[in-house]
């Protein structure tokens, strides 16, 4: 019988905690709507908040281990050893906020979702916050495993949703490609007149609400 | 790193008939068989990276460049017969 890969390893450990992953997702799924309901309700009719959780399938998570190992030519070593329940965002929650001034107060619901929480922001290039992330344990869903919550612009967020779906669900891989100058820099110009056009949009709205 | 330092960095790779391989997130000379992983051309200072490129590969094989040394023998091994 040959003998069994790290990455077979690892595919067991994922279906060994996949009934966890779905529970913390759907756990974390409810709790976020819940939170938000009283912001809902407040919302102006032009103003759009959408929960979704979702969980990581087996082989992003590999792939994300690789990339977050730094395993150059993205190949295990069969001298160390991995586990998944590294990864913060095995299960996680998404929320897309339209428009994004409403982002702070939405952190502010959410801000003990997780027993305790670990903030990484995801940033653009120059370094200015695109969007909230943080990770953590919900001991009422499980112990084993942290989830992550995101709070992203919502035209942002749906950018990233069409990159996530056409560019990576076929090859994860080629999320390093994003990481090349030259994507990057188109990228970035995208992110840049979302956030533009966000910015004008509510500033237009808000003087013919007022 | 800044994006114009790794776009200097990638044009002088393709310069030197560099192609980045996307799976593997690797440039690849299949020419000189030589290959630098992508956090060694983001960690590498310019001038030593050209001077990488410069360096004669000994041997037929692929020569893979990865921060922190060579690969493991498996590694090696590995990507050899995924790049051919």
């Amino acid at each position: 019988m040959p003998e069994r890969t790290a990455e077979d390893v690892l595919r067991e450990e994922y279906f060994d905690l996949l009934p966890d992953i779905r529970r913390l997702a759907e756990h974390l799924e409810a709790e976020t709507k819940h939170r938000l309901l009283a912001v809902s309700r407040r919302l102006h009719e032009y103003e759009r908040i959408t929960v979704h959780s979702r969980i990581k399938d087996c082989e992003s998570a590999l792939d994300k281990l690789l990339r977050r190992e730094r395993q150059q030519g993205r190949i295990f070593d069969p001298n160390k050893v991995y586990t998944l329940r590294e990864l913060r965002d095995l299960a996680g929650v998404r929320v897309l906020v339209f428009p994004e001034s409403r982002m702070n107060e939405i952190d502010v619901a959410l801000e003990t979702i997780f027993e305790s929480r670990t903030e990484d922001p995801i940033r653009s290039d120059s370094g200015e916050t695109l969007a909230f992330k943080y990770s953590g344990y919900c001991p009422e869903a499980t112990g084993k495993i942290p989830g992550e919550c995101q709070i992203v612009p919502m035209l942002t967020g749906l950018f990233w949703e069409v990159e996530h779906s056409a560019m990576y669900k076929p090859s994860p891989r080629l999320k390093d490609a994003v990481r090349t100058p030259e994507l990057r820099e188109r990228r970035q110009r995208v992110l840049d007149a979302l956030g533009a056009f966000e910015r004008e949009f509510e500033r237009l709205a808000r003087s013919e609400t007022l | 790193m800044n994006l114009t330092e790794l776009a200097d960095k990638e044009r002088i790779l393709e310069e030197a008939g560099y192609k980045y391989h996307f799976e593997r997130a690797l440039y690849l000379n299949r020419k000189t068989k030589k290959a630098f992983s992508i956090e060694f051309v983001e960690d590498m200072p310019l001038q030593e990276l050209q001077q990488k490129i410069a360096e004669d590969a000994a041997g037929p094989g692929w020569h893979f460049f990865f921060t922190g040394g060579p690969p493991s023998e498996y590694i090696q091994q590995k990507l050899s017969e995924i790049l051919g």
